[in-house]
């Protein structure tokens, strides 16, 4: 996709990009006449077949995802000041809160004959629907400025939430099926096909009691006459009373279907069948489209009963099995693509394949390290269009001051089908055509941008050009030759940019995130240790001002920067980390004491309030780290104290202590020596507004 | 089961394309209309322990509907208005409404929601039940609270027709400003007022146009006159005024609001001007939708003071309060004051039917309905007037039709007049005696199920201090625990019930709260009578370490883990000072907002 998009709504200032890339598109809903398959859970198994063959041929496979949205909160932006382990855990969030809506996939082959790649796109919906019952229900997060922005490019929701694919991830499966396991080792006869309730019903209502004695009545009847003529069954001449009984047969035995009526009815049928008739089985079966059948079914021996029982479990099991496996749904796609061992092509794509890890194969990783080498395992050759520009210097002319997103690539390096006269450069471009013989037929659509099919299809063409810069020559490669190990692509493939902004390239087959040389740096390199994460201080302070007071204490040479992260934080790098300590041991000092001292401080005016609160960097990651979702970034870091308070408080005790021999102390040792510290302080005075 | 008539009928579906007209008829309805029901389709309902619980108290109740209403975004929002008339048969009018929402950025101010949560499994019904998202995400009206509209206002300013002010004395300084002012209007105006310069060379006519500061507003000429004050700014008015009637002025303001300028628009005659002044007045209302959008629907509601009717109160309500109001504050005492400002009267259709003995146990609109339609005579003629036949019905319009149905015929039963005057003799009650009393929707699932609950009748009232929450029993059912338990203590050996409230959780509500605190205690010290109990794994909790959980919204986890990593916390001391509070064991109790509002 999601290039532009996500490049948009990460720089800054975002608002600004996206509404001049919004007004300078073309008018959306017109077509590019390339023709996308569009595949929902209607036609998937008939598309896969057919997809498995075409990527069996395939030389490389271009991927795309749409997603519902892209940062959960505008703090959870990845600045460029970002350390490496903050922002994976802001890219892993995004990746885990928002849903997957569609799944780009369109393998290119080469074909000697005609010297020109034929490629295929497809276009897959995916809705996380709830496919088995026994899941928890799955919740997901939309981003408005997302969602829209797919509107304006007529993104279709009603076919995406009506008709979209389901999907287990491999870790979802596998628990699916050691629940079923479990289940059928640990109740042989299960509760689930005989009755519900073992306990009785006492029968209050005259209702219920003159209910249950019909019931009674009616099945003496039926089971009288299945006794004593054996064969009436099969002539389903039962003359029942009310007409709610239909015959039938089940496994065999003769059977009445249960219709119409409400659970607390069938309730009773089976109290009835239990205390009155111990020939007569209740069974629940269900049907493939989840309906639950209910039937009453005669039996005549007690080893007979135990062998039914035994079988409607095993069908029970099966059915259970066969919903499993159909829940993998889109999975299968990935799973298709991941044995092939195809090379994968996307463009900017390491949140698409965090997006795909965490839907598809389980829970992300905790670090970045374990992640690329997970991903590694699974697609073993990932190819990035995007990183893959920054090596090649005639590409990077071509590109100067260009966008370097995914329509603005295409439009530079790929000519339109019928101008390959008028070439973009000296060099002669890769040929592309687009497959697909039944174009005809009704879930072909015409690709449009952003659309996850035509963006895989632009993603592919992009690459093949770059290719050709790269001096890859297709025409040499056979059909055995696998692409990835060419030795002029060799080098460039897994590295992935983990954000347009982090200046470094993340090398899958080893886990290792090394500097890219080829990014323009806008701020200085960070020193970690140095820097103090500021929030809660009141809303008019500017960064400027934190910068001017703390510059007043420290001497102005003591900042090297501040970064606001939103209006409610800022990160204060310091010159020295000596000063960090120093800073932090005023602050408390400072909030201590209630004197003039504390108020006419230049510090009063961050600490004004009361409410500030000063930690180290490494609190900035564990705050990113947790699962809270708030607007503002000092809401979040509230509610992470409120939950980590034991934490927090270590943090700032250790600055106490350290911070006790300093000079400060001596001028302002008025503090009362009770060891309140803001933190109590702030502890009653949560507790306070949610009493009250 | 027959479906209810009304709902055959269609509400008028409103989107951007239609709002402006559509609130101006609404406005119209709400004045001609005694009451006005209201229901909403969201994106979600809260799951697991997250729903409102048996267990809970007013407290805990009210932090659950504010996570929902901060996590879920109203997709529609069905409006209702209605008269009853008591001929014979009484007779009910209903204008409804239903309002297509999207939180859409229309300012580009990150507002009115930068996000918001999905239940997939919620979309999924809607989408089987036909619910047209792409109507709502392309053409949805977008909306902003009123705090959130004064923050924009704050921010971005428009160019607007300022009233003219009585003059006040005036300088001299003022006086030179303003001949100077005049001098320049009435000499660029001359270029356009007298038909001779027609003849002029174009050429000519544009320099000195460009000389003269002249500039366009849309395809009239127009000038642009600095000013520094608002006092300015009533100068430049009344020099205006002087002039002639054929001008417009416009006040433009700056990045901070203040006035920049007064852009003097030219207007050929009097019909161009009205013409003018009605562009303006559009592109105010225009300016209006992108400010308050929705909430001007909200706002009627408000201003019109006809009580409210609806069912699921609590969390429509907390809903509207976070989307049109102002953020939900962090308490239900806060709410109540807050909410009352803005809808004086909200009935709660639930409430209603609980005043009719057999009704109690009716588990929604839809086992009320049919129980009425079984057992009661009331005839009732429904008159919808205005029906859009060309869209299908959609779930929530039947929802709002619905609750307006019940609420007629529950009204009629119980005597409850609009005006309450005394008619045929017969005693009439006010809809105020039913006002502002909430029931949380507790165990209660939105099905079309109409079966009754089968609970026992006999309500109780339970104390938070008879509660202990237990957990790490694996996947037990409620029946399994109670027999399982009194193997493992003696204290288990006494009367209680048992209730799941998630996977891994269940409570334990005991007779006698000296057991549940006994057996708290005896927790707490680790006492060897628990080693079965505890090397089971089994971990037992009192009310306060769940009330805890939720006032830390510790929403994300099971239950039993955030349990767990609260009662790590809490030490035994805190839980003798725990005051105890009412749950809604059995929905026996509700909310009556009254009381919220009086301490």
């Amino acid at each position: 996709m999601q290039g532009c998009l996500r490049r948009l709504l990460r720089a800054p200032p975002p608002r600004a990009l996206l509404s001049r890339a919004l007004s300078s598109s073309p008018p959306p809903g017109g077509g590019s006449g390339v023709a996308v398959k569009q595949v929902t859970r209607g036609n998937l198994a008939e598309a896969l077949e057919e997809l498995r063959g075409r990527v069996r041929e395939a030389t490389f496979v271009g991927l795309d995802l749409e997603m519902s949205g892209v940062t959960s909160a505008p703090w959870r932006d990845t600045f460029e000041l970002d350390r490496d382990d903050v922002r994976y855990l802001k890219l892993r969030d995004s990746a885990e809160r928002f849903a997957a809506l569609q799944l780009g996939v369109c393998p290119f082959r080469w074909d000697p004959a005609k010297s020109a790649f034929v490629a295929y796109p497809h276009n897959f919906f995916i809705f996380p629907r709830k496919e088995l019952s026994d899941c928890s229900s799955h919740e997901f997060l939309c981003q408005t400025t997302s969602i829209d922005f797919l509107a304006k490019y007529q993104f279709d929701f009603n076919t995406c939430f009506r008709e979209g694919i389901s999907y287990l991830s491999r870790a979802q499966e596998e628990e699916a099926l050691q629940k079923l396991n479990f289940f059928h080792q640990d109740r042989p006869f299960s509760s689930s096909a005989t009755s519900e309730g073992d306990g009785d019903m006492p029968l209050k209502r005259t209702a219920d009691i003159l209910f249950t004695e019909r019931m009674k009545m009616n099945f003496k009847v039926w089971r009288d006459v299945i006794i004593s003529q054996p064969d009436s069954h099969l002539s389903g001449n039962i003359k029942c009373t009310a007409g709610q009984f239909q015959t039938a047969f089940f496994k065999m035995r003769p059977a009445v279907i249960l219709n119409g009526f409400s659970s607390h009815q069938l309730q009773l049928i089976q109290q009835v069948l239990r205390k009155n008739f111990r020939d007569l089985v209740y069974v629940c079966t269900f049907g493939e489209d989840d309906t639950s059948e209910k039937r009453v079914v005669y039996s005549d021996t007690d080893e007979d009963k135990i062998l039914l029982m035994k079988d409607v479990h095993e069908d029970l099991l099966k059915s259970r099995e066969a919903r499993v496996k159909s829940a993998i749904g889109i999975r299968h796609v990935i799973d298709l693509l991941s044995s092939e061992r195809k090379l994968i092509v996307g463009h900017s794509c390491f949140l698409d394949i965090a997006q795909v890890y965490s839907k598809f194969v389980g829970p992300l990783p905790s670090s970045i390290k374990e992640f690329a080498l997970s991903i590694h395992k699974i697609f073993p050759h990932i190819a990035d269009t995007r990183h893959l520009m920054n090596v090649n210097q005639a590409v990077q002319k071509l590109m100067k001051h260009k966008s370097k997103s995914l329509s603005s690539a295409f439009s530079l390096l790929c000519p339109s089908s019928h101008s390959y006269a008028e070439k973009p450069s000296s060099l002669s471009p890769v040929r592309i055509e687009v497959g697909g013989d039944e174009t005809t037929s009704s879930c072909f659509v015409s690709g449009a941008k952003h659309e996850a099919g035509y963006d895989a299809y632009m993603t592919g063409c992009v690459f093949a050009q770059l290719c050709a810069y790269l001096d890859v020559k297709f025409e040499q490669l056979s059909p055995q030759d696998n692409l990835a190990t060419n030795n002029k692509l060799q080098k460039h493939i897994n590295l992935l940019s983990p954000s347009w902004n982090s200046g470094t390239v993340l090398d899958l087959s080893s886990g290792q995130e090394r500097p890219d040389p080829g990014y323009m740096r806008r701020y200085p390199a960070a020193v970690y240790d140095n820097i103090v994460l500021i929030w809660g201080f009141m809303s008019k302070v500017r960064p400027k001002e934190i910068k001017d007071c703390i510059c007043k204490v420290f001497g102005s040479g003591s900042i090297k920067t501040v970064f606001s992260i939103d209006s409610t934080a800022a990160l204060v790098q310091f010159k020295k980390q000596k000063t960090v300590n120093e800073f932090l041991d005023l602050k408390a000092l400072l909030e201590k004491t209630d004197s003039a001292i504390s108020i006419l401080h230049p510090l009063s005016t961050i600490l004004e309030g009361g409410q500030t609160r000063a930690v180290k960097y490494d609190t900035y990651r564990d705050i990113c780290s947790s699962s809270e979702l708030k607007y503002l970034f000092a809401d979040q870091a509230e509610a992470f104290c409120a939950t980590s308070k034991n934490q927090l408080q270590e943090n700032v005790d250790h600055s106490l202590i350290s911070g006790v021999h300093q000079t400060v102390l001596t001028s302002v040792n008025k503090g009362d020596g009770t060891k309140s510290g803001s933190m109590n302080e702030d502890d009653a005075a949560i507790l306070a507004s949610s009493i009250s | 089961m027959a479906a209810p008539r009304a709902a055959a009928a269609s509400a008028k579906q409103v989107t951007r394309r239609n709002f402006a007209e559509s609130v101006r008829e609404l406005g119209a309805h709400l004045e001609s209309c005694d009451y006005v029901t209201v229901a909403a389709q969201k994106t979600g309902a809260p799951t697991g322990w997250r729903r409102a619980l048996p267990v809970d108290t007013a407290e805990t109740v009210y932090l659950k509907a504010k996570l929902a209403a901060e996590s879920f975004q109203p997709l529609q929002i069905a409006v209702c208005p209605f008269r009853l008339r008591d001929s014979s048969p009484s007779t009910l009018v209903a204008y409804p409404y239903n309002f297509h929402l999207f939180p859409r950025d229309e300012l580009q101010l990150g507002m009115p929601s930068y996000s918001f949560s999905c239940q997939s499994s919620y979309l999924s019904t809607m989408a089987n039940d036909g619910f047209d998202f792409n109507m709502c995400i392309y053409d949805g009206i977008s909306y902003l609270s009123r705090v959130q509209e004064s923050f924009a206002r704050q921010k971005i300013f428009t160019t607007r027709l300022r009233p003219l002010l009585p003059s006040q004395n005036t300088s001299v300084a003022d006086s030179v400003f303003k001949s100077r002012i005049m001098s320049r209007i009435t000499h660029w105006r001359k270029g356009y007022a007298e038909p001779s310069k027609k003849d002029d060379d174009s050429l000519v006519g544009s320099l000195s146009r460009l000389i003269l500061g002249g500039e366009s507003y849309g395809s009239r000429p127009s000038m642009s006159i600095d000013v520094c004050s608002d006092h300015q700014v009533q100068l430049v008015l009344q020099a205006v005024n002087h002039i002639s009637d054929d001008l417009v002025p416009l006040v433009v303001p700056d990045k901070a609001g203040a006035a920049r300028a007064v852009c003097v628009i030219f207007t050929s005659s009097k019909e161009d001007k009205n013409l003018l002044l009605m562009d303006i007045h559009k592109s105010e209302e225009e300016q209006n939708l992108k400010f308050r959008g929705f909430r001007e629907v909200i706002d009627l509601l408000s201003s019109s003071q006809k009580p409210i009717i609806s069912y699921n109160c609590l969390n429509d309500l907390t809903m509207m309060h976070s989307k049109f109001v102002a953020p939900l504050p962090p308490n239900m005492h806060e709410f109540m004051c807050s909410l009352k400002m803005v809808f004086s009267n909200v009935v709660d259709i639930s409430h209603l039917w609980r005043q009719i003995g057999p009704l109690r146990k009716a588990k929604n609109i839809q086992a009320a309905l049919s129980y009425l339609q079984r057992q009661y005579f009331v005839p009732m003629e429904i008159k919808i007037p205005q029906q859009d036949v060309t869209s299908s019905v959609t779930k929530n319009e039947q929802n709002v039709l619905r609750i307006t149905k019940l609420f007629a015929k529950l009204s009629n039963l119980l005597k409850i007049s609009p005006e309450c005057q005394l008619q045929s003799g017969e005693q009439c009650a006010a809809v105020e005696e039913y006002c502002n009393i909430f029931y949380p929707s507790c165990m209660v699932e939105d099905s079309d199920d109409v079966d009754f609950a089968n609970e026992p009748d006999t309500a109780k009232t339970v104390s938070t201090d008879n509660i202990i929450f237990l957990w790490g029993f694996r996947e037990k059912s409620a029946k399994e625990l109670k027999s399982y338990l009194p193997g493992l203590h003696q204290v288990f050996s006494e009367d209680f019930e048992v209730k799941l409230l998630d996977r891994t959780c269940s409570a334990l509500i005991f007779r006698n709260s000296d057991t549940a605190m006994q057996l708290l205690e005896e927790i707490s010290l680790e006492s060897s009578s628990l080693n079965s109990f505890f090397s089971e794994g089994l971990k037992a909790a009192g009310f306060e370490v769940y009330r805890k959980a939720c006032r830390l919204g510790l929403w994300d986890s099971d239950l039993a883990e955030a349990l767990e990593g609260v009662s790590s916390e809490i030490a035994a001391s805190t839980l003798s000072e725990c005051n105890s509070s009412p749950i809604y064991w059995n929905s026996s109790l509700m909310l009556d907002l009254k009381e919220y509002l009086e301490c």
